[in-house]
């Protein structure tokens, strides 16, 4: 997975995308047990366009020059499976621009904040978000000023009330 | 409500504890987990028809 995370590096330093980082399953792996997972979620902001249209095609076109094929929804970077999600809207951009950098053995990557997942598990609020916000609630430390914020900026107050009630 | 026999108590503290002391693994340790995991579970899950590929794993550094 090293050799997969500096592949995602150098095509942030050579502008093939603005900023990625670390969700999902694996994001969550970083705070709390490991979880099953057969993909690394990555969540990207990607070069503007002028049609202003969220497309992928430039990165997959660039990952196709390296050799770097696309098997469904994922390509396929050093044998991990990468399903690629552009930073649709207000709070995927705030989760990536305050993403947290981490080491992973000798190679810095990006990874999603704690209360970012769990606000991100509310938005989506299907029934394995609802476990997986359970177990980040149990294992992980949240900040709760900093989670209040998001939930407050995001409207999901209601949603984590109803969840944590 | 019954009560749990002390020894199921006994076996799911110890569970739990197990899973406290997994979350603070270093993270190249929990990424082996997940694909030990991985090993585990890809055979049953392509059984009931489900393509799943087992990630490669980085070669551990020599020791010194």
């Amino acid at each position: 997975m090293e050799r997969t995370l500096q592949v995602l590096n150098k095509l942030e330093r050579d502008g093939v995308l603005r900023r990625y980082a670390i969700s999902g399953s694996m994001g969550a792996t970083f705070y709390i047990e490991p979880l099953l997972t057969f993909d690394l979620d990555i969540i990207v902001l990607l070069l503007e366009t002028q049609s202003e249209l969220l497309t992928l095609a430039p990165l997959y076109e660039a990952l196709r020059a390296k050799g770097y094929a696309e098997e469904g929804e994922c390509v396929m970077i050093e044998g991990v499976p990468l399903p690629f999600l552009p930073a649709y809207n207000a709070l995927l951009d705030e989760a990536l621009r305050d993403a947290r950098e981490m080491p992973y053995q000798a190679t810095s990557t990006r990874v999603l904040r704690v209360e970012h997942l769990v606000a991100i598990c509310l938005q989506t609020g299907r029934a394995k978000d609802r476990e997986r916000v359970r177990i980040l609630r149990d294992q992980a430390t949240l900040d709760s000023a900093y989670l209040s914020g998001i939930l407050h900026r995001h409207q999901l107050e209601g949603k984590w009330k109803e969840w944590t009630a | 409500m019954d009560r749990l026999n002390p020894e199921i108590e006994k076996l799911l503290r110890a569970k739990e504890q197990r899973r406290t002391l997994l979350a603070a693994l270093p993270f190249h340790e929990k990424v082996r987990a997940v694909v030990q995991m991985q090993q585990m579970a890809a055979p049953i899950l392509r059984a009931r028809g489900k393509q799943v590929r087992v990630w490669k794993l980085d070669p551990i550094p020599a020791a010194h």
